[in-house]
């Protein structure tokens, strides 16, 4: 019995090592492409930088870059439009994900051309999408100018970038037209994965198209709404490309968000400490996020192990 | 379900393919290395259609080629768009490592001084004496000439003359109030008596050394003598009122383009009479396929303030690194950037002007960049970009304040206000 017990023993030890054997190189990889550059910038944030000819050289300033973001009124007008912009993307783009997921759910809705051409904005290199909105927008000779124009809504060419809050707005209708075709998909496979007898027993209860969408669809998709949202959360606050080619955060930093101040600071004015401390909030509040993120992963996990009741 | 890749492979397998590979990778590492082939030079320099070498640009393509065979070299170019090239030398300069011999600067030599080295000592003297000797002023730092400007690159004023005629006006503005009053006459059907790229704020092109410009014509600096901010007076005022006076006859799209050829764009489809730009422009502007204003475009100096005209240096220089292995090369290399008969095809073939006194005289250049008059002229007169370490932070702090003045947020006063109390923070910064 005890020979049994030591003889299991052994090989789960074996068999635990091997796991930590293999499991190293992906833990080695995890430490130098996400742990170092973690740790680095959280150190750069403590220091005053400086460039000199053998590379850049550090002085300790403890949590002064900290002190001075908190105090400085451009990080926290930075801050707050980071979080109004993600919140109007996330409301949009997960509401018109959902529309668009639905239709594509509809028997007419299922050809694999819409799919294909819904793919298109995503597909789309980030910088490639900025150049067309940059063209679309333009003031003088732009497609949307040409429209509102065109159809009377305006008798002269509105200046889109050129206003503060109207500029902000436009960056959030260009980076949700790229958001959205993933969430659709993300929400199509949801869709997909609702019994279909639950609509039948629905409809068997006479429930309407509402009562349907609200009593079946909507909580069968929790959890694909919940990542959705949760990882579009992510992706926009960390915004940078249509800012840099639309608007270098202009007109009068009225477009300008963490991660572009967090890039203004670090590369162009060479505030590299102070840089990386705005860059660690940016951290700070997508770990949280993704803290959401694995959260909303929980219960679905709990319920394939059988612990829901 | 298990697909059909054959099953012969075995992890085992997988692991002795890695083991040999990386065998074979450090024996490949432990073998001599000869040193034979030609010496590599790595260069840092925007894309074309900036100022760009041969390589980059077409133009002295052949000589190009020679230069490299003769001293047994190969040059490698890294050419990114021009809004890039800080970003990357500042990663570069910040790694501490070698990776480039020569790079591209504009106003950031003094930024970057404790990077690049003294060479302009070691370039042949009657090239150096066929320089103008204030083309050195945004390259020198601590005393040290650190970079060549190798483009006489000064903003002068351009304008379409057909626009002009039409309204029956013979001459350009020659002053302010001329500018304005200019601008407002040829504000009508849809077309705009001014543009320019008022939306990014930063840098040499950006809306602060714009109003650089404005700045000097009123006879202030950036900086007095004592290194503090100096333009928080009367006359900084001045120039930044005669900014937004010229507005409402200014494109409004103006505040949104962040690059020259946004605003390029506008003036040679006709949109736009009169701008700002560097001397490139002659040569687009007059190409029947970017163009619909060829033989419209016209050059003179920028309008007068009460002090007079007065420009900023775009700045253009080549520099070489502190690391570079390979520094007398890179001199040579730079030498042959400046050579004459280079210098002129740089003209003739790219539109970006020679810097060397001898060919801007010579009158082939001449008549194929008729705005090099206006451009030499334009230089009679104060055109201090006022780099400083620090430049980028201060024109961003510089720059917003202005938009905020022509947007009507402030007036020109609480702007000029405002931008003083940050650049004075910046220069304390600087100690």
């Amino acid at each position: 019995m005890i020979r049994a017990w030591n003889n299991e023993n052994r090989f789960h030890r074996r068999r635990f090592r091997l796991g930590v054997f293999f499991m190293l190189p992906a833990v080695l990889i995890l430490l130098v492409v996400l742990a170092y550059p973690i740790l680095a910038s959280l150190i750069l944030s403590l220091q005053d930088i400086f460039i000199a000819s053998d590379g850049i050289h550090g002085r300790f300033l403890g949590f002064d870059n900290y002190t001075r973001l908190l105090g400085n009124e451009l990080f926290q007008q930075a801050l707050l439009r980071s979080m109004y912009f993600t919140l109007v993307e996330v409301v949009c783009v997960v509401s018109l994900g959902l529309l668009v997921a639905l239709l594509l759910n509809t028997p007419s809705g299922r050809h694999a051309f819409y799919r294909v051409v819904l793919l298109v904005p995503w597909a789309l290199a980030p910088v490639a999408n900025a150049v067309l909105w940059k063209w679309i927008y333009n003031a003088n000779y732009g497609v949307l100018n040409m429209i509102v124009v065109g159809l009377g809504l305006s008798e002269e060419n509105v200046v889109w970038l050129g206003r503060p809050w109207l500029a902000l707005n436009m960056i959030l209708v260009a980076d949700i037209w790229k958001a959205v075709p993933f969430i659709a998909l993300l929400l199509l496979a949801g869709l997909q994965n609702i019994p279909t007898y639950l609509y039948r027993a629905a409809r068997l209860d006479g429930a309407n198209t509402w009562q349907t969408f609200v009593h079946v669809t909507l909580p069968g998709l929790k959890t694909p709404l919940v990542i959705s949202s949760v990882l579009q959360s992510i992706w926009a606050l960390k915004v940078f490309d249509l800012i840099y080619v639309l608007t270098k955060g202009s007109p009068a930093d009225s477009t300008v968000l963490l991660n572009y101040l967090a890039w203004r600071e670090t590369f162009s004015n060479l505030n590299i400490g102070y840089g990386a401390a705005i860059a660690d909030v940016l951290f700070l509040l997508m770990f949280l996020l993704a803290l959401a993120y694995i959260r909303a992963l929980r219960p679905r996990r709990a319920l394939l192990n059988g612990n829901n009741p | 379900m298990r697909n059909n890749i054959p099953s012969n492979l075995t992890r085992r397998d997988f692991l002795k393919l890695g083991a040999v590979g990386a065998g074979a990778a450090l024996l490949a590492r432990c073998a001599p290395q000869v040193a034979s082939g030609p010496a590599t030079l790595n260069v840092l320099v925007p894309a074309a259609p900036d100022p760009a070498p041969p390589g980059v640009a077409v133009f002295s393509e052949e000589a190009f080629a020679k230069w490299q065979a003769d001293n047994n070299a190969k040059v490698v170019y890294e050419a990114p768009p021009w809004p890039q090239l800080h970003d990357k030398m500042a990663t570069n300069f910040a790694s501490g490592q070698y990776v480039h011999d020569v790079i591209y600067m504009s106003g950031w030599v003094p930024e970057f001084a404790s990077n690049l080295i003294p060479f302009v000592d070691d370039l042949p003297k009657e090239l150096v004496d066929d320089l103008p000797a204030s083309s050195f002023s945004t390259v020198t730092w601590d005393g040290k000439r650190l970079g060549v400007i190798f483009t006489l690159s000064l903003l002068t004023l351009f304008y379409n003359k057909a626009h002009l005629e039409e309204a029956g006006i013979s001459a350009p503005p020659k002053t302010w109030d001329e500018l304005i009053g200019v601008a407002k006459e040829m504000t009508k059907d849809g077309r705009y008596g001014w543009v320019l790229n008022y939306g990014a704020p930063e840098g040499i092109g950006g809306v602060a050394s714009y109003w650089m410009c404005f700045l000097q014509q009123a006879g202030g600096k950036l900086y007095g003598a004592d290194g503090q901010p100096s333009f928080n007076n009367e006359v900084g005022v001045s120039s930044l009122q005669a900014m937004i006076d010229l507005m409402p006859y200014t494109d409004p799209g103006a505040i949104s383009y962040v690059g020259i050829n946004d605003a390029t764009n506008v003036f040679t489809a006709g949109n736009a009479t009169m701008m700002m730009n560097w001397p490139f422009m002659w040569k687009p502007a007059n190409d029947p396929a970017s163009s619909k204003i060829v033989g419209q475009v016209a050059t003179d100096i920028l309008p007068a303030g009460p002090a007079g005209s007065a420009s900023i240096d775009g700045t253009d220089a080549y520099t070489i690194t502190k690391l570079s292995p390979n520094p007398d090369l890179a001199t040579k290399l730079v030498e042959f950037y400046m050579d004459k008969e280079v210098q002129k095809r740089q003209v003739l073939d790219t539109g970006w002007l020679p810097i060397r006194l001898s060919v801007l005289g010579d009158p082939e250049v001449q008549a194929a960049a008729p705005n090099a008059a206006s451009v030499l002229e334009q230089a009679n007169f104060p055109y201090d970009s006022f780099v400083t370490p620090d430049y980028n932070a201060v024109t961003t702090a510089i720059g917003v304040e202005i938009q905020k003045a022509l947007q009507g947020q402030k007036t020109a006063a609480e702007a000029l206000q405002d931008a003083n109390d940050q650049v004075t923070e910046i220069v304390k910064q600087r100690g």
